[in-house]
């Protein structure tokens, strides 16, 4: 008799959550984020276990599902580098060096523990496909996999704000589930145009112990783009869409 | 309240990220305001120590006047650019200066504008350029024989910045869906005049090259070509494409019509043979998930010396040796110096290499630094050089490396025949 209470009440509580449609919860956690063209500039903070600082500022443009562009304006060794992704191909373009060469998701262009598929992520619907959604702490909880073998992770875990659809932490996994850093989601702050998100996302990591590495969002902006402004040849001049 | 304090104490001395975690973090907007004009630039001192081989024919060759065992060298470069936008229009300008101090050569400087062009951009599609520029082609790390228009770069440094051309330049781009997702096109003109790009080849030639390119298949392909003008006629592609998200793999080809090239024959008489030739490269790039890098590249150029020719040269410096310490006299000496800087001088002299570059992110946690090895293996003679070094970029607009080189070879062989055994680098540029 208990066995079957234990049960029923595990089965109420769990229902909820079936209820939800998982897809449909990532694409709005994907829209809350940003709007599917924009513009935006960051800071990347890599910070050491002794409390040194080093940062990066950039800007960036996004269109539609797998076309993403950035450009780093700070500190002086850095700036004029650009990088572009174009669904899973991706360049680094240096001033000096002068010709794009092919990057992976799994290097950092900044060092640190954000790597280049966290600096140029495309919308998490793109990459991942929805395994499950239940709910957590009141947050729902949805896993994730990656649609191929090329995404940077293969599992995520991300826990979503239940009342705004947007995500609190989410934890990349490897397919072994072994962790290989987490992202928390803080600060919301309204952007303006509708655009209410998170501000902050920090990260840490089991492989870089001691080591955080923070993004801050300092303008997100709705502005569409021709297509060939995300391209090789168009690299150099990415400055000139400020 | 005594506790407390005591426990943050402990808490600020035994987790101090714990206590930044809850730091704010601030981003003024004044840090992305855009402003018309943009100034900066890069400072770099690089001491130099080479290790002298007093049996190698090049050592001979540059020493026979004042011998000695190491050549200590004092370098710097001081680099400004600034640029002004307007509208669709813009200037950039860059300007280098070179100051060398060792014992034997004394002091020198050049300063030269190394980029210095208009832009008109007047929408994605389009872009028009004229001014001193440069354009690299290609998609090798250490050698791009593609690159028919652009001053060589140096393999064993092949990141540094080299002087432009100056030359008329257009963009034209094109996105499409489906495989073909890209599509550019780039002509290009070079005038070759007296005091205008005068050392590109045969005065008084307008020369029309271009380059189309194509993202194609995920495939990055470019076909480039230079029409006869101041150099013989070059055609040639290259492509560069991921196998896996870790693995990259890359390639150029290019035919070089009527090459002329200029060499000594074994008894020491200079000959010059005209021959249409072939370079290519093929080269991959892979990454482990323990971030080590390793670039793989084969070289072969088409417009190198063979063994024998290089046989024939060392062995026409030592003749001109023994014949200078004989009568004083150092006229083949002087001949074999113009024969080094018209070709047997050049960084990659010979017509087949290898080269492995293996370097290794942030080991041991530690972040920023970079140690990496890079291996030049000359396949025609099997001689090679092995370069070891540690850069660290932790310190903001600072980049310090620390760099050597064993180069090794037997006799007649291109890296034994080398003025120096060892060369000790340390390079500290600041970025402004």
């Amino acid at each position: 008799m208990l066995k079957t209470i234990i049960f029923l009440m595990t089965f109420l509580m769990a229902f909820p959550a079936y209820a939800v449609d998982g897809k449909k919860l990532l694409e709005q956690v994907d829209r809350n984020l940003n709007p599917e063209s924009y513009e935006t500039y960051r800071k990347l903070i890599n910070i050491e276990p002794d409390g040194k600082k080093k940062e990066f500022t950039m800007f960036s443009v996004k269109k539609g599902q797998d076309k993403i562009a950035a450009l780093f304006l700070a500190p002086a060794s850095d700036k004029g580098r650009s990088t572009l992704r174009l669904g899973e191909n991706m360049w680094l373009n240096i001033p000096n060096i002068g010709k794009p060469i092919r990057i992976t998701s799994l290097q950092s262009v900044v060092g640190g523990v954000f790597n280049n598929a966290d600096i140029m992520n495309l919308d998490y619907s793109a990459e991942y496909d929805v395994e499950g959604v239940s709910e957590a702490a009141g947050n729902y909880l949805l896993l994730l996999k990656a649609r191929t073998k090329t995404v940077a992770y293969d599992r995520l875990k991300m826990w979503v704000d239940k009342g705004k659809n947007l995500p609190i932490k989410i934890e990349c996994l490897t397919e072994a589930s072994m962790l290989i850093k987490t992202l928390y989601f803080k600060d919301l702050k309204d952007f303006g145009g509708g655009i209410v998100r998170p501000a902050v996302i920090e990260t840490d990591s089991p492989l870089y112990k001691g080591y955080k590495s923070v993004m801050i969002f300092a303008k997100i902006k709705k502005r569409s783009f021709k297509d060939e402004v995300f391209t090789l040849t168009y690299m150099p001049n990415l400055d000139s869409l400020r | 309240m005594k506790r407390n304090i005591i426990l943050l104490l402990i808490l600020l001395l035994f987790f101090p990220a714990a206590v930044l975690a809850e730091e704010s973090y601030t981003f003024d907007a004044a840090e992305i305001e855009k402003k018309p004009y943009h100034l900066g630039g890069y400072a770099e001192l690089r001491p130099v120590l080479n290790v002298l081989d007093k049996d190698a024919a090049l050592y001979k060759l540059q020493y026979y006047q004042d011998p000695r065992s190491t050549l200590m060298e004092w370098n710097g470069r001081f680099q400004l650019e600034g640029s002004y936008e307007k509208g669709i229009g813009s200037v950039f300008v860059k300007t280098n200066t070179d100051l060398r101090y060792s014992t034997f050569a004394n002091g020198s400087e050049r300063t030269a504008i190394f980029d210095g062009y208009g832009s008109l951009k007047p929408s994605p599609s389009w872009k028009f350029e004229v001014g001193k520029k440069t354009l690299k082609w290609g998609k090798g790390y250490a050698w791009n024989p593609v690159n028919f228009i652009d001053r060589p770069k140096d393999p064993y440094d092949p990141d540094l910045p080299i002087e432009g051309y100056i030359m008329a330049t257009m963009d034209y781009i094109r996105s499409f869906d489906g495989p073909l997702k890209t599509f550019s096109f780039t002509p290009v003109i070079v005038p070759v005049y007296d005091h205008i790009n005068d050392d590109f080849g045969v005065n008084n030639r307008i020369n029309a090259a271009g380059k189309v390119y194509l993202l194609l298949y995920d495939t990055d392909l470019d076909f480039i070509f230079a029409a006869d003008g101041s150099r013989t006629t070059r055609m040639g592609m290259d492509f560069s494409r991921n196998i896996t998200t870790s693995f990259e793999i890359h390639g150029e080809l290019a035919y070089i019509k009527d090459y002329q090239q200029p060499f000594l024959d074994n008894a020491g008489a200079l000959q010059s043979r005209t021959q249409n030739v072939v370079s290519g490269l093929i080269g991959i790039r892979h990454l482990t998930t323990f971030d080590l890098t390793t670039i793989l590249e084969y070289y072969h150029n088409g417009m190198g010396y063979s063994a024998d020719d290089m046989k024939n040269y060392y062995s026409y410096i030592r003749q001109g040796y023994n014949r200078y310490q004989n009568t004083g006299n150092d006229q083949m000496l002087n001949v074999a110096q113009n024969l080094a800087t018209g070709g047997y001088g050049r960084l990659s002299p010979m017509e087949d290499y290898l080269q492995l570059r293996l370097s290794q992110k942030e080991p041991f946690d530690i972040l920023y630094f970079t140690p990496a090895v890079t291996v030049m293996f000359n396949l025609d003679d099997r001689s090679y050089n092995i370069t070891p070094e540690f850069l660290y970029t932790g310190i903001t607009n600072l980049e310090l490396r620390l760099r050597a080189g064993f180069i090794r070879g037997s006799r007649d062989t291109e890296f034994g025949e080398k003025a120096n055994d060892y060369r000790f680098e340390f390079r500290a540029g600041y970025y402004f």
